[in-house]
This record gives structure tokens, C-alpha cells and sequence, in this order.
């Protein structure tokens, strides 16, 4: 990729240095915080108990959860888009739809339940984006789930458009368990450290808690506002 | 144990027998207490004001009033914490900063002497009546002196006490804001009055003697039968209500 | 002055507000709401207050090394891709986005919630040239509708209006036909601005929090509008104020996590979204361009001062939340896009004393702000060294009170004066005193007994008792 450019720099933080009343830093060490609370907060917890802490947490931010086995992920997921009243459904392009067998499920929807599923393609981006659009459910799978605050993480790259879990009327989580970390603090140390190897960061990290929502109006929580209106999450457990 | 009182201008001039019931509260566990007589204002309203010049002599006067002092004790909380504002009053004239440092580390509020040095929790004291509490900001938040009173009321016999809604507000006293910014004030204090009537009690305690003052003066004006109390006199009271 | 609101006049601002019933109502039960729920998602942590001397000391440590982070999150963006253009001005960060706007012959913008745009008047800026800015965050979305109404709340900016308000407001500008129940309007509001998103040619965001070691930025929101301004136009433009960023991903951790909880009392809002550079050139949606607008507009000239903590704030409006004096005037009265506490100390560093210098005393010092702050931020503090600014090195405090200071300084630095006064003050007053009470004080007294009586002072003092039971006993 080409380098972008920078315009004022100098004169910008010479400005600021002065005001510091200091020479510009070459160099700054990160110090080691005092305080750390945030090592502390579920620390300790095993997957199960992780679980249960979602859980929990997905009643106060309106989302439903379920809890399933590979075994019966189809069935499971089915009647989660039959209850959203799923016609169009659009999934990111995934490894995992394959791994946890509901690709070849995919294909039978069509026939067997008029059910249109679409995945992500990134050679016709403007049709993934209208479909997208217009679907009533999109699907990804978490790369990260924090059980603290109810949130899956997607790391967006070629298959994995950002639309998928925005634009359609209602969205669908999965979460393989061993996805599951105790909160925010795990997944940002894991990105912290992709910086610090030189692995290139996603260009667009979505932590997702629920469905959209807004309190703009005398503080009533109304959800659903631009992106998804309803959102469920799928455990799936895989250990 | 030697105490002295720092009786605040308000508590000297309108509020005497705050004073006088926190002398008599002290002496009854134990305490000599002291009045230097040079005392006068710790100089709050011009430090909050922006004044910091004009109020350097005032706390310069207080600092050597009480710079013989064991214990300073006082029965307002807003006014404890200007000693403990003192330090950075002076910051960077160290003879003056180093006397205030001292001075912030052996004053205490009423209440907080109280519980705190003396160890009491029940001062004996027979109130009947129905009251709520009202928290002042500087003591609550700036004095961090927050059960103090709570403890001590709750040992009052035969006196209901009542939670007052939305304890921590503002009362809108503020020292200069009353004047200053009088309107708000004025809505300020009238929210503070709607919560102290929703209790339905008839006694207001308080620890402050700005608040009290502020408070009082509106139920005053507006005619309301609550009766305003500094706490020194309901901690003090042997069943006279 | 862009960051300016409403009349020139405090005062006349300030009874405004005091007289807007339907303002105070909304006001008031906003404010119970968040005061609850900050306080519910605060003790579920457990220990808040590590988490806010970590918030601080964060804070802190970055504005003491600001350039250096600066500097590494522009390498950083430009790396990816991305263009980085540093204003020093309000004017020269407009006219950069002009300059962007321009060259993609954009003609319409959609816009998340940004204060520091606000602020530098961006969205004037842009329709001088004419191109359509649309509001994206529904409060916002609701005031632009409503003739631009300004905000009045730094997180929630149509705090000041009520549902049936925001009905007429649709009805009035939109042909809205529905009730005013929130869901409705939501509803309405979302198949209007679909439309927008995707007719959009750019896309312009605030930003919550940049990460200077990957040149990243985090957009903190419930609605999903930034994450539809950074998905679906071509070109995306983010402006930041200059202290807006992170070391890390480690403390960005940290500060969404205060920010959601202070703000919204939610342990993180439905998104926080982290994007780096334009999209990969593999990628369907997100920007194919992307420019980052670094802006000081002032904030410099606070860096190294005294005030210097102003700028630690990370635009939660917990302090906005808990503020007495907000809940009666509300935001407007603040005559800035600042209001509340923050505001108080904010505005006159951004805007200058000359416009704001009655700002710093709209607050009884209760110290409610400091007391929440996420990051520490001694609020109360700051409005004392205002105060102190205004009297001491601006002489701005006006003459009646200068006299009435000097006169109180002397005395109360007196004993002996001290004492003469209070014993003739009982005398002094007694042609105004009446049962105890007075009710109409002369001159220096007068705005108190405005609103209140005072007590007459006593003529046995509690010195005059002191001494006459010692001498007495």
C-alpha cells in the first residue's frame, strides 16, 4: 500500500514541546501503571464460568443467548433465523462456516425452507453491499467474546466485510467457546501484541455488545437504531 | 485531651449556641477546651472568590492562633477544610506551608473528633423528634467525613431519622455563589427544601453552618415550620425538644 | 466564535434557562437516569478507584509526552495509507476537509458525533461551500432537523427537548405522521438516514481515542452511525482533538472503559469500533481513502499550565451529569458546545475570559464533578484557579467586589478589627432586623435577602460567652 502524507508536523509539535517547556521526545518508555484493576476482573474464571457471565450480561444488553453443540448448531441456527423471519441472510466468508459443518446445511436451506443465504464476496463488493442491505439477518462467527460486557470482536479482512454484522435488520453471533476471554483487557493485550511483532492489525476491529440502540430521546432506551434491531448470540461448544 | 475551637465567624457571630453545645459536648468527654480569642475568619469566601493575596492574611492570623493547639476542632466542616487549603495557599513559601501543613493535620471537624479521636458514638444525648440529615458538600466530599454524623445521630434516643432524597446535592450555598449566582441558588435551595418536606420531618440537622444558614433563611422566608438545627446542639440536647 | 451558543449575555442565558420549565423537567430526569446507572456500572467494578487513578495516571503520562505520541500515531497512519494533516487552527482544519471535499467533487457528507467538529464549525464551514451535511447520531440528527438547534449535552445533545418536542420537530421539517413515542421517532429517524448513508460521499467522524503505536482511532457509540460513516462512503475523514489519543491498545482498554461506564453506565456501548487506515485494498467496504485532521485550536496554550489536567477530560459528561447548577439552567445557559462543569473550565481556556469570564463562578464548588470524574480531574479546583486568573492577573472581577475583598481581606486578617465588627454588627443592622430575622439587607446584603432571610447577628457572640463563663465558672 502506498504511504499516505503528512502535512505540519513539525511545526505543530515544536509548538507543543515549547508549551511543555521541553525539546521535542525522540523517545518515550511506556511507564508500568500503578494501579492494574483490570487483570483482577474475572480473573481465574474457567470457560464455563466465563459462559455464565455472558449470559448474565446478555440480559441487560437485549440479546439472546443460546447455548448449543456442534451436534445440533443447524438446528439451533435455523430456528434462531426462522424467529428473526429470515428470508435473506448474509454470512461473512468464513472458514468456520465449513469447520462447524453448516456450509453443506447452507445449501439446503434454499430448497428446504426458502431460505436465501449469501456469503460475503469479495470479488463483487457492490453486491455483497446491496444484499447486505436489504438482508434480515447477517452472520458472523466472534474471533474474540468477552464475557464481561457481552461483546464479540470481529477483525475485518477480505471475507469478513464490515457490513455483515451492520447492515442486515438482525444479526447472529457465533461464539465458540474457546473464543471466550474474561473482557476488553484480554483482546486489546492480544492486538497490543500484533503491534508489537509487526503482524498487521485489521483495519476495522468491531467490539459488538447487542443490538443498536439509543437513549437520545428523554433517555428512553429504544433498540434498534441504525445498525441491527435484534441480535442472538450462539455459544457453541467446542472443547 | 486539649482542644481548640475554631468557632468559625458564623458559628461566633449567628449560630452561638452551636457553639456552646459543642463546648459543653467536648468537655463532657474529657476535653479542656480552649478559645483563642484571635481567631476570626479563615478567609474561604475571598480563597474560593480567587482572591488568593487577599486571603493570605487572614489564614496567617489563623495559623498562629492555633499554632499552639493540640487539637483543633471545629464545628463546621466547610471551615475545617479551608486549614486543610491552606497548604496550598502557601505553596512555594515554604516558612508559611510548612506551618500549614501542621495545622491541616490537627484539625477535624466536630463530628470527626468525635468519632474518630475521642472514639465516642453515643454522646448520651435524648432528642424526640422526627429529622433528616442534610450532608454538606466540603465535609462529605472534600473532608471526606461521611458516617460521622450518621453514627453519632443514630445513637440519639428517641430521635427518628429520616433519609433525606438526594443527600448529596448541593444545598446552593456555595459562600460568594449565594449572592453571586442568586437565582440558581435560589432553585437550588427550593429542590433542596421539596426533598427535606418529602420526609416529612420536622427538624433539618446540619453540620455546616453556611448550609444551615442558607437553608434556614429560605424556610424562613418561605414561611415553612421545619425547624433548621446544627447538629453540636441536637448531639448536646437531653431530651428538650 | 464557532464554539459559541445562544445569546452574548450570561445572564439573560441563565434566566432563560431557569424559565424553561419543559428544559428543567427533561433535564432533571436525565440526569437521575445517569446518575444511577454510572453509579450502578461504577460499584459493580468494585474498585472504581483504581481504575480512576489508572484512568489519571494515563492521562497524565500522555499529555506530558504528547508530541512524542503525536507524532508516532502520524507515521503510524501514514504507514497504512492514510493522510495526516496537523491544524493548528480552527480555520485550517475547515479548510483542509474543504480542500478533501473538493477533490472527491463530494455533495454530501454524513456526519457521526463529534464535539471537536462543533467546536471548529465545520458543518458552516462545508454548507458555505455547498455541500449537504446530514447529523447522523440521532440527538444530533434532531437538533439539525430542528433549524440547528445548538446541543446542550456533550454525550446526549437533545437532553434539553421532550418526546412530544421531538414529534412536532419531525412533523414540522419531515411530514412525520406517528406518535411521539421514542420508538416511532427511532424507527423514522433510521429509515431516514439509511438513505443518506448510503447516498454519501464521505464520511466524517470524531474520534474517541486514537492509538499512537498502530495509528489507530476508536469510535465509541450505541447507535452504529460511525460504524456506517466508516463503512460505506468512499472516502472517510476523522478530525481529533489533538489530546485524544492512547499509547496502546492496553490503554485503550482502560479508557473505553471508563468512558462507557461515566457516560452511560454500560460496562462498553453496543459498539466500539477500532479502524486503522483506509480499507486493504482487498477489502469490500470501508474507505477507499482515508485522512486524519489532528486539531489545536488552543489546546497548546493550556499544555504546561496550571490547567493543564482540562485536558485529561475524555467527553464522558459524568460531571455534566451530576451538576447542580446544569440540572436548573441546563447546557444552553453555558452559551458554549462545553456545558457543565468542564465546560466551566474548558470554555474560558478555548474561548478566552473576555467572552467567558462569568463561567467559572456558575458553580456552588460542591465538588460533585470532581468527585466522578473518571480520570481524576479536579474540577471544583480548576474553577478556584479561574477565579484566581480572573481577579489576580486579569483584574476582570469588577471594582464593587475588588472593595468588598480588600475590606473583608483586612478584616478577617485582623483580630482586633475582627472584633470590633462582628460586636457592632447586631447595632449595624438593627433598623433592618425584625423578629430575629432580616428580610431586606442593605447594599452587600441585599442579593442575599432576595431569595432568603438572614439571621441577625447576636449581641452576646459566642467569644462574649466563652469568656464570661470562663471568668464566670
Amino acid at each position: 500500500m502506498q504511504k499516505g502524507t503528512i502535512q505540519n508536523s513539525d511545526i505543530f509539535l515544536d509548538n507543543i514541546a515549547k508549551s511543555l517547556g521541553r525539546e521535542r521526545k525522540e523517545t518515550v518508555i511506556r511507564p508500568t501503571w500503578h494501579h492494574q484493576p483490570q487483570w483482577d476482573v474475572l480473573a481465574n474464571y474457567t470457560q464455563n464460568q466465563l459462559v455464565d457471565v455472558l449470559e448474565a450480561q446478555c440480559k441487560s444488553i437485549h440479546t439472546d443467548l443460546i447455548r448449543t453443540c456442534k451436534e445440533n448448531l443447524n438446528e439451533t441456527l435455523l430456528k434462531v433465523i426462522k424467529n428473526f423471519h429470515g428470508k435473506t441472510v448474509m454470512t461473512s466468508d468464513d472458514s468456520r462456516f465449513e469447520m462447524f459443518g453448516l456450509k453443506d446445511h447452507f445449501n439446503e436451506y434454499k430448497q428446504r425452507e426458502d431460505i436465501d443465504v449469501h456469503t460475503w464476496d469479495k470479488t463483487d463488493g457492490d453486491t455483497s453491499i446491496r444484499v447486505a442491505e436489504r438482508a434480515d439477518v447477517g452472520i458472523t462467527f466472534s474471533d474474540i467474546t468477552l464475557a464481561e460486557s457481552g461483546t464479540v470482536v470481529l477483525f475485518s479482512d477480505e471475507g469478513k466485510g464490515r457490513s455483515v454484522s451492520l447492515l442486515p435488520a438482525t444479526y447472529i453471533a457465533l461464539i465458540p467457546q474457546s473464543t471466550l476471554v474474561p473482557r476488553m483487557s484480554q483482546a486489546t493485550k492480544e492486538i497490543h501484541r500484533q503491534v508489537e511483532n509487526r503482524e498487521r492489525v485489521s483495519s476495522c476491529v468491531n467490539f459488538i455488545s447487542g443490538p443498536s440502540n439509543s437513549a437520545d430521546i428523554e433517555m428512553n432506551l429504544v433498540v434498534g437504531v441504525h445498525g441491527p434491531i435484534k441480535a442472538t448470540y450462539i455459544v457453541i461448544e467446542d472443547q | 485531651m486539649k482542644v481548640s475551637l475554631f468557632i468559625t465567624c458564623i458559628g461566633d457571630i449567628f449560630y452561638v449556641n452551636a457553639g456552646k453545645a459543642s463546648v459543653e459536648l467536648l468537655e463532657r468527654f474529657g476535653c479542656e477546651v480552649d478559645f483563642p480569642v484571635t481567631q476570626t475568619c479563615c478567609g474561604q469566601p475571598a480563597y474560593n472568590s480567587g482572591y488568593h493575596e487577599k486571603t493570605k492574611a487572614a489564614a496567617i492570623n489563623m495559623i498562629n492562633s492555633f499554632e499552639h493547639a493540640e487539637y483543633v476542632v471545629c464545628p463546621s466542616g466547610s471551615c475545617a477544610y479551608m486549614f486543610h487549603e491552606y497548604e496550598s495557599l502557601f505553596k512555594g513559601d515554604s516558612k508559611w506551608e510548612e506551618k500549614a501543613g501542621k495545622l491541616k493535620q490537627k484539625t477535624f471537624e466536630l463530628t470527626q473528633f468525635l468519632t474518630e479521636i475521642l472514639g465516642v458514638e453515643d454522646t448520651g444525648a435524648e432528642f424526640h423528634g422526627k429529622a433528616t440529615y442534610h450532608s454538606s458538600c466540603h465535609m462529605t466530599r472534600l473532608l471526606g467525613v461521611t458516617e460521622a454524623p450518621f453514627k453519632l445521630l443514630r445513637n440519639v434516643k428517641g430521635l427518628e431519622l429520616i433519609d433525606l432524597p438526594n443527600r448529596h446535592d448541593c444545598c446552593g450555598f456555595g459562600g460568594t455563589f449565594a449572592v453571586k449566582m442568586s437565582s440558581i441558588s435560589e432553585q437550588m435551595v427550593d429542590e433542596k427544601i421539596e426533598h427535606v418536606e418529602e420526609t416529612k420531618a420536622n427538624f433539618l440537622i446540619g453540620a455546616d453552618g453556611g448550609c444551615l444558614m442558607n437553608i434556614g433563611g429560605r424556610i424562613q422566608r418561605n414561611e415553612k415550620s421545619i425547624k433548621v438545627m446544627h447538629i453540636a446542639e441536637v448531639l448536646n440536647s437531653r431530651g428538650e425538644a | 466564535m464557532p464554539m459559541h451558543i445562544g445569546e452574548k449575555e450570561f445572564s439573560s442565558r441563565v434566566n432563560k434557562g431557569l424559565e424553561d420549565d419543559f428544559m428543567r423537567g427533561a433535564v432533571r430526569s436525565a440526569q437521575g437516569r445517569l446518575q444511577t446507572n454510572r453509579a450502578k456500572a461504577a460499584d459493580e467494578l468494585g474498585d472504581w478507584e483504581e481504575w480512576r487513578y489508572l484512568g489519571q495516571e494515563i492521562r497524565q503520562h500522555t499529555m506530558e509526552n504528547l508530541d512524542f505520541y503525536l507524532k508516532q500515531l502520524s507515521e503510524k497512519v501514514a504507514e497504512r495509507g492514510g493522510h495526516v494533516y496537523f491544524a493548528e487552527t480552527a480555520e485550517d482544519a475547515n479548510n483542509y476537509v474543504k480542500q478533501v471535499i473538493n477533490k472527491k467533487n463530494a455533495k454530501k457528507v454524513a456526519k457521526s458525533k463529534s464535539m471537536v467538529t462543533e467546536e471548529i464549525a465545520l458543518n458552516d464551514a462545508l454548507e458555505e461551500q455547498g455541500c449537504e451535511v446530514v447529523e447522523t447520531d440521532l440527538g444530533e440528527y434532531i437538533l439539525q432537523i430542528d433549524d440547528h438547534d445548538p446541543p446542550s449535552h456533550i454525550v446526549a445533545p437533545a437532553l434539553h427537548k421532550n418526546k412530544e418536542q421531538i414529534r412536532d420537530v419531525f412533523k414540522d421539517k419531515l411530514g412525520y405522521t406517528n406518535t411521539e413515542k421514542p420508538e416511532e421517532l427511532t424507527l423514522f429517524a433510521r429509515e431516514q438516514l439509511r438513505k443518506e448513508f448510503l447516498a454519501a460521499d464521505v464520511g466524517i467522524t470524531g474520534c474517541n481515542f486514537a492509538v499512537a503505536e498502530s495509528g489507530s482511532f476508536a469510535l465509541v457509540t450505541n447507535e452504529g452511525n460511525a460504524r456506517m460513516v466508516s463503512t460505506l462512503p468512499k472516502t472517510q475523514i476523522t478530525v481529533m482533538g489533538m489530546e485524544r489519543i492512547v499509547p496502546t491498545w492496553e490503554e485503550l482498554d482502560v479508557m473505553v472503559s471508563l468512558l462507557t461506564r461515566a457516560a452511560v453506565g454500560q460496562k462498553l456501548t453496543s459498539y466500539v469500533t477500532a479502524l486503522t487506515g483506509p480499507k486493504d485494498e482487498t477489502e469490500v467496504d470501508g474507505p477507499e481513502e482515508f485522512h486524519l485532521v489532528i486539531v489545536d485550536n488552543g489546546r497548546s496554550k493550556i499544555l504546561g499550565t496550571e490547567f493543564q489536567e482540562a485536558l485529561h477530560c475524555i467527553r464522558c459528561a459524568a460531571c455534566i451529569n451530576v451538576c447542580p447548577v446544569y440540572r436548573h439552567v441546563g447546557g444552553h445557559a453555558y452559551g458554549s458546545i462545553y456545558p457543565g462543569p468542564i465546560g466551566a473550565v474548558l470554555t474560558p481556556l478555548l474561548g478566552g475570559y473576555e467572552d467567558y469570564k462569568e463561567l467559572p463562578y456558575a458553580s456552588s464548588l460542591c465538588g460533585a464533578c470532581t468527585e466522578v470524574c473518571p480520570v481524576k480531574i479536579p474540577l471544583h479546583e480548576q474553577l478556584i484557579l479561574h477565579r484566581k486568573k480572573i481577579v489576580e492577573d486579569e483584574k476582570k472581577s469588577g471594582f464593587g467586589e475588588n472593595v468588598a475583598m480588600s475590606g473583608f481581606g483586612i478584616m478577617a486578617g485582623s483580630s482586633r478589627l475582627f472584633n470590633t465588627a462582628t460586636r457592632m454588627a447586631p447595632y449595624l443592622v438593627t433598623p433592618y432586623a425584625k423578629d430575629n430575622a432580616i428580610s431586606k439587607g442593605p447594599g452587600p446584603v441585599k442579593p442575599w435577602t432576595d431569595i432568603r432571610d438572614l439571621p441577625v447577628p447576636q449581641k452576646e457572640r459566642f467569644r462574649d460567652w466563652f469568656k464570661s463563663r470562663k471568668t464566670g465558672g
